[in-house]
């Protein structure tokens, strides 16, 4: 009668017991596989690629995407999305610097308030987001106009500390702010330290306490999450309050790094982190995700661009490469979740 | 070739099924003939929408053959199911809300004319379809504001409209019905069967899958434990293919004398935007009170309208303390828990089980905003125990659970939070026979520990056996409160209900 299929039916009947180790690898290995396969490869490609000083070098990049791709993160995982996180991160570290250089403030001083404003910004986003009942990513893509608007009008577009104003500069970047983006400890980057201590305060925050339980809860359905006793505005409102807060500390590690602030710094950062995230596995639709495959998806990233650097790809090519990447990651993804239904 | 005279509509040789830890099918062989109507029952968690998942290409077996009509077919996806006329009505109800009652039905098969889809056939059709199920709703309708029962039938109707459909799969399709919408779908399930088509259906209510069914295949634990003609059975039989076991059905626990009569809950003209006229109740402390009524009643309105989910007018005192909530968080706080009639709107599928049975409690327990994990751990291992809910372990994510046990924790989750109102609406839907009866115990020994317990059902034999008092809804009024309804029938209640006396 026409039953479509009956041809194929015994070639595809799936058998589980070939090549199953390699396949169950895959499926659970998800992107830490992808980081070690990618690794191998430019290990031989590239005598450079497997050294300490290169691996560091492959951190120090990352470690400003870590540490905002870990609140993007969190904001995934309770269904939204915040796409002003390289705008917070500009006013916080701009903030911060036009303080210290030229309100003449302390390094701690200019510090809590590039750090906390983002944070007030965050937390106001994330209100209107919860009582306006407007989409994540509406509200924060006009936040992501309007925050580098405010970080241009606040260093008036110049870089922070400016060769054009050195006369009247009150002072340089202190050295404690330049430490925090270059500095070393025993040989290891310190912004490679702060971002793995982010990760693991993030692991902390979704793992062990109520409000990271919360995020899923509403990420993976918000009406359950609400009827189960779960203020959703407030959760909502406070995880971009945390975002802004992590974009503020990640705004002063790339201020220390350049040596310098300006306010169209880590522009397009936003869509890093997203990828980083999606990498790593979290659903963009929320309510399951860990920030470790984050870290890893940033990594891999990372990994990609050294790599290709060491390789000498050109930088268009490189754009090309990283972009069929993030697609191949999520084809893979969707190929895994089938799979282990 | 196949020893019976007419060809089986179905066949399956050895299907098997293996998800991490469980086997969920084991060597299930099974035929299904042109015009029967054939029910598959067993516990939740045997296997049985596995079964039908698996023949409507929803998910791969593992092993074994599908035959349709004597050909071996191998379905890797719902679509080719379809074509080849074998349509599934899920477990949950899977409509777009947003979306029409008609266009729900015609979805993804359009009609066109011209270069445009032919609105004016579509909803002729459905308004045809519709009388047929004698619905009284517009096809224009959209599904979200229609009630679970409608909804239950709105999928029936868009599974059996399709025109290739020769094989309707019907997976608890009555668990959200009252009595006489059941009466009406079997009405056109007989039609159906006359058209010589195959009808396969899951039950946990066994009177109506022996009046209903030509034969009946039990499962256990994923294996087919019988199939047998409806003649040749009875439900204690089915009960004890069912479970192993033979049970004496013990005579319904007539609940304890009311002791003091404590008003824990009293309303005065209470009411909510969808309600014509107000009510006023009193609840007792430690009760029982049964709200019965059929679909469109408002008892589900009301329910939700004291939890706080809906805009309320109107004096609400709890405790003799005039309150009022505008947030389910509110209500909670105030010690009313609420397991509403559609488990989706309550669990978060993603989150594993204890997670799911903690999450109206873990709060309270945390200190300092950091959670309690070994609380957590202990006492969802506790529930497990406690309702015998089938998974591997306390971290599988609910998503994975049958149907029952997705239940069975969503009850959990308001045992642990004991609250000093409970509200259930529907507590048992889908729930296995043995588990069932456990819970109507727990329910009544929950009301003699003090909790009081608005209990929402349209069985009125549940009605009966749970309720200290009965309260009967119609068009959102309360139209009768029986205090003793021992002295109460089956037809008492729905006359009451419908409004025919
Ligand atoms: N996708 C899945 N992944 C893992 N386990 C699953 C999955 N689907 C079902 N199971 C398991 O398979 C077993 C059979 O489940 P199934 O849903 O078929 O039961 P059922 O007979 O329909 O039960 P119920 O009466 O509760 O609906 C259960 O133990 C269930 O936990
Ligand atoms: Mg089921």
């Amino acid at each position: 009668m026409g039953a479509k299929g009956t041809s194929s039916a015994d070639k595809s009947s799936p058998t589980t017991n070939s090549s199953f180790s390699i396949k169950e690898l895959l499926l659970r290995g998800g992107s830490l596989v992808g980081l070690i396969g990618l690794s191998l490869v430019f290990a031989v490609l590239s005598p450079h690629f497997f050294t300490l000083s290169n691996w560091l070098n492959v951190f120090r990049q990352v470690s400003v995407v870590i540490i905002l791709a870990s609140a993007q993160t969190m904001v995934i995982i309770s269904a939204g999305i915040d796409l002003s996180v390289g705008s917070l991160l500009a006013l916080g570290g701009s903030l911060a610097a036009v303080a210290i250089c030229y309100w003449g403030w302390s390094l701690l001083a200019g510090a809590l308030l590039g750090v906390l404003v983002a944070g007030l910004v965050g937390l106001a986003t994330g209100t209107i987001v919860a009582k306006g009942k407007i989409p994540d990513f509406i509200a924060t893509l006009g936040m992501l106009g309007a925050v580098r608007g405010i970080a241009l009008l606040i260093t008036g577009g110049l870089p922070v500390p400016s060769h054009f104003t050195a006369t009247e500069l009150t002072g340089y970047l202190p050295a404690g702010l330049i430490w925090l983006g270059s500095g070393d400890i025993g040989g290891f980057p310190v912004s490679m330290m702060i971002a793995v201590g982010v990760v693991i305060l993030t692991w902390f925050i979704l793992n062990r306490t109520t409000f990271g339980r919360s995020l899923y809860a509403v990420g993976g359905n918000r009406e359950a999450a609400r009827a189960s006793g779960i203020n959703v505005d407030r959760v909502k409102a406070l995880v971009y309050a945390v975002s802004g807060l992590y974009c503020g500390l990640g705004g002063l590690v790339l201020v220390g790094r350049m040596n310098s602030a300006n306010a169209l710094m880590a522009e397009g950062m936003e869509l890093q982190t997203i990828a980083a995230v999606v990498i790593g596995g979290t659903n963009l639709f929320g309510g399951k995700g860990s920030v470790f495959g984050t870290l890893i998806g940033a990594l891999l990233m990372g990994v990609l661009a050294n790599g290709l650097n060491l390789l000498n790809v050109q930088p268009f090519w490189q754009r090309v490469i990283n972009g069929l990447l993030i697609i191949a990651v999520v084809v893979f993804d969707q190929w895994r979740r089938r799979v282990l239904r | 070739m196949v020893t019976t005279e007419v060809q089986p509509m179905i066949l399956l040789k050895n299907v098997t099924k293996i998800f991490p830890g469980v086997q969920a099918l084991d060597n299930v062989s099974l035929d299904i003939l042109p015009g029967e109507i054939h029910a598959v029952l067993g516990e939740n968690g045997a296997g049985k929408s596995t079964l039908m998942k698996i023949l409507s290409g929803i998910i791969p077996k593992d092993a074994g053959e599908i035959l349709l009509e004597g050909k071996k077919v191998h379905f890797s996806s719902p679509a080719e199911a379809i074509e080849a006329g074998v349509s599934l009505v899920q477990q949950e109800l899977s409509l777009i809300p947003s979306l029409s009652i008609a266009e729900n039905i015609f979805l993804g098969r359009w009609p066109v004319r011209g270069l445009g889809i032919d609105w004016d056939k579509i909803n002729r059709d459905t308004q045809e379809l519709l009388q047929r199920f004698n619905i009284q709703e517009n096809p224009q309708t959209p599904v979200e504001n229609l009630s679970v029962a409608e909804q239950q039938l709105i999928e029936i109707m868009k599974a059996y409209s399709r025109p290739t459909t020769r094989v309707l799969l019907l997976d608890e399709p009555t668990s959200a019905l009252s009595e006489e919408e059941v009466e009406r779908l079997f009405g056109l399930l007989a039609e159906i069967k006359k058209e010589g088509k195959a009808i396969i259906f899951i039950s946990h209510k066994l009177g109506e899958a022996l009046r209903v069914a030509d034969r009946i295949t039990v499962l256990r634990d994923g294996k087919k434990v019988i199939t047998v003609a409806k003649e040749d059975t009875s439900e204690e039989d089915i009960v004890f293919y069912m479970t192993g076991k033979r049970f004496k059905r013990s005579e319904p626990e007539a609940t304890g004398e009311q002791a003091k009569k404590e008003v824990v809950l009293s309303l005065r003209n209470f009411s909510s935007d969808e309600f014509s006229a107000g009510v006023n109740l009193d609840v007792y402390r430690g009760e029982v009170l049964v709200i019965f009524g059929l679909i469109g009643s408002g008892r589900t309105t009301l329910a939700q309208t004291l939890f706080g989910l809906r805009r309320s007018k109107g004096e609400f005192l709890l405790e003799r303390k005039k309150v009022h909530f505008s947030s389910p968080a509110e209500a909670i706080e105030a010690g009313i828990g609420y397991i509403p009639e559609d488990r989706r709107e309550s669990l978060v599928y993603d989150l594993p089980v204890f997670a799911n049975i903690t999450l109206a409690s873990y709060q309270k327990v945390a200190r300092r905003g950091i959670l309690n994990l070994d609380w957590e751990y202990a006492t969802a291992q506790k529930m497990i125990q406690e309702l015998q809910i089938k998974t591997p372990n306390i971290f599988r994510e609910v998503l994975y659970l049958s149907g029952g046990n997705q239940q069975k924790v969503l009850l959990s989750r308001w045992l642990v939070s004991s609250p000093k109102i409970l509200i259930m609406d529907e507590p048992t839907r889908g729930i296995d026979v043995g588990s069932k009866f456990e819970i109507r115990n727990l329910v009544k020994n929950l009301a003699h520990s003090g909790i009081t317990v608005i209990y929402i059902t349209s069985e009125p034999l549940e009605a009966l056996e749970m309720g200290d008092r009965i309260l009967v809804m119609r068009n959102g009024k309360v139209v009768k409160a029986i205090d003793n309804p021992q002295e109460t029938t089956k037809s008492d209640l729905l006359a009451l209900a419908s409004g025919i006396s």
